[in-house]
């Protein structure tokens, strides 16, 4: 078997960053060299995310080469509103409701490695080569490792390998959109430096020991890093005088990027130059400034009730989730997560229910989405520059999943759900936030060097498809970038377009889910004190 | 003499396999094993999201689709606080696993 073509994924990796890391800069050298020397020489571009640019639906997209319409991932947690009663579970990889590039190449006698994408567990069990999934303890490492005797493959043969290390730590996570005090946010940092180098590790022995036709690997301390640390990476925030702390937390972040370039030559370098090379990042990343507390903000206009708490333990449980805790009866609109940016609008089945009548729907959305565009902080800004309509902006048999209304921040900011005053609150310093525009870029034979015009982020699904010389399936959203390939390699290397994708068995749209809507509830209520 | 065994102790039965390897990389182990008493956050120091998953590898390993987890889980409107491994049988033998 032979590799041909590698995909490295980097979690919210921007060019922001990136520029300033790939050249020379004063006191710090060029920290990424290898990486430069890639960029120079190959194809790039801006990659616009998915509306709402969040790691589960972005990556779902970038993994099935669809839109979350389509494939039906748009939070880390799913929720159904049933008329008086709420229900909360987590997205797995059965809610993908598309065929992932794993199984499409599996099945096209080819075989994969997926290490450290979220959504890959349980796996697609027609999958031929390894998947170790992200976002999964170390518990359950092995279990949800396909196949599963991979894990104690791993295990017995990389010398320090340490699920512990690797995995996704629910305590340690949940800082990601904490304040946290100096300390513990250069121990943030730090705890994400052994996490990378065992996907590293893992990556080297599957690559050298398997070389799968399609071999994929994602890090994902770029993004975790970053919400903490944007402050010391941005550019320009990073102070010209900087104080012993925040050179110390420069420095550490470069660590972190010195290592990342490590990484890369490393498995570039034993793919082999025949190969050819993509990175992508499912959103970048900018600086956010304000807080928005959204369900404060819709309680304050009369749309929302805040539960009262009985004072029991349960209880007590569900008000330290950050987690929307509301009486539903008295509540017409909410957002359910912070990382959803959404608003649903809660609608009455039907008569006695509580909610907005069906008829009065559409006459009560526009003018909510006109009473949110109003909004202000302290300095007359708008905080709400765009509300995204689902219809729109989620198109597909899974568009009623969609939030009725998402939010578009000034800032990019995700909104906080916490039940705090004001609605509108300013940082005391800027923390780290999605933007819509993350990296696209390609190197090896036939790239062409350049930056090229913005792609959408389920292009990339088809360009890794078209390297590896699959057609494309004619209900890709995507196109593979020309002008990423010189033109005698384009020329030699037309587009197939092939049959379409196979829908995955196991989903079925929103009516269908009610029991399965309402399984893992007992759970839920504790887990969102690991999410937050 | 044997007995037949019933559904609910061939359940039992399963889902203490699967609970056995299901916690074999964790760091602590139950007093006595596992059996049928044994509660999951109680005896065997499941936490949320170990709850969530072995919801996960049940449906996977045993019932081989979904399940409505919410009657077993929820009574009168509330969480119950804990499940032990042949509450757990039942609800799969009432399900037609």
């Amino acid at each position: 078997m032979t590799t041909k073509t590698l995909f490295i994924g980097l979690d919210g990796c921007t060019y922001t960053v990136l520029d300033k890391l790939t050249t020379e800069q004063p006191g710090e050298g060029v920290v990424m060299p290898f990486l430069a020397g890639l960029m120079a020489n190959g194809a790039r571009a801006k990659l616009f995310s998915t509306p709402n640019p969040l790691t589960p639906p972005a990556w779902t997209s970038i993994m099935t080469g669809r839109t979350p319409g389509h494939h039906g991932v748009y939070d880390f947690i799913r929720a159904e509103d049933k008329g008086g009663e709420v229900f909360w579970t987590l997205y797995d990889g059965r809610d993908i409701a598309c065929e992932t590039i794993w199984s499409l190449v599996s099945r096209s006698g080819g075989k994969i490695a997926a290490l450290n994408f979220p959504l890959t567990a349980p796996a697609p069990p027609d999958v031929e080569g390894t998947i170790l999934p992200g976002f999964i303890p170390a518990k359950h490492l092995r279990r949800n490792t396909h196949p599963r005797e991979a894990f104690q493959r791993l295990k017995d043969n990389i010398p320090g390998f340490d699920p512990k290390e690797l995995a996704w730590d629910f305590d340690n996570e949940k800082q990601a959109l904490e304040k946290l005090e100096d300390d513990d946010m250069e121990s943030w940092v730090r705890y994400h430096l052994p996490r990378e180098e065992q996907w590293f590790k893992v990556a080297e022995y599957i690559l050298e020991n398997d070389a799968p036709e399609l071999m994929a690997v994602m890090f994902d301390g770029t993004d975790k890093i970053q919400h903490q640390a944007w402050a010391f990476l941005d550019p320009n925030l990073f102070p010209a005088e900087p104080t012993a702390f925040e050179q110390r937390m420069r420095d550490v972040c470069l660590e972190y990027f010195r290592n990342v370039d490590r990484y890369i030559e490393r498995l570039v370098t034993l793919a082999g130059p025949e190969v050819q090379v993509f990175f992508a990042s499912d959103h970048g990343f900018t600086a956010t400034t304000e807080v928005l507390r959204i369900n404060r903000l819709l309680a304050d206009l009369g749309y929302l009730e805040w539960a009262q708490s009985d004072g029991s333990d349960q209880a007590l449980r569900r008000e330290a989730a950050d987690f929307a805790n509301l009486d539903w009866s008295k509540t017409t609109a909410y957002c359910r997560t912070p990382s959803s940016n959404g608003i649903h609008i809660r609608v009455a089945e039907k008569e006695g229910d509580s909610g907005v009548p069906i008829a009065e729907y559409k006459a009560f959305r526009e003018e909510l989405v006109e009473k949110l565009l109003a909004v202000r902080n302290e300095f007359g800004e708008p905080v709400i520059v765009d509300v995204l309509r689902r219809e729109e902006y989620f198109p597909g048999p899974f568009s009623l999943e969609a939030p009725d209304l998402t939010l578009v921040l000034r800032d990019h900011g995700f909104v906080s759900i916490k039940n705090l005053s004001p609605a509108v609150i300013q940082r005391d310093r800027p923390a780290g936030t999605h933007h819509p525009d993350g990296i696209f870029m390609a190197s090896g034979p036939g790239v062409k060097a350049g930056m090229v015009e913005r792609r959408r982020i389920v292009d990339v699904t088809a360009t890794l498809v078209h390297s590896l010389g699959l057609p494309v399936p004619n209900d890709y959203e995507g196109e593979v970038p020309a002008d990423f390939f010189t033109p005698e390699w384009w020329a030699q290397h037309p587009v197939v377009i092939g049959e379409a994708s196979k829908a995955a068995a196991k989903r079925a749209p929103t009516e269908d889910m009610d029991e399965d809507e309402k399984k893992q509830l007992l759970e839920q209520l504790q887990m969102l004190g690991y999410m937050e | 003499m044997t007995t037949a065994a019933t559904p609910v102790a061939d359940l039992e039965a399963k889902l203490i396999a699967l609970l056995e390897d299901f916690t074999q990389d964790w760091d602590t182990a139950p007093d006595g094993g596992i059996t049928g008493e044994s509660r999951l956050l109680a005896d065997l120091g499941f936490e949320s999201i170990d709850v969530i998953q072995f919801m996960v590898a049940v449906e996977e390993d045993i019932a081989g689709r979904k399940l409505p987890f919410n009657d077993l889980v929820m009574k009168d409107g509330r969480y119950v606080d804990d499940l032990s491994v042949r509450q757990m049988a039942v609800f799969l033998t009432k399900e037609g696993c």
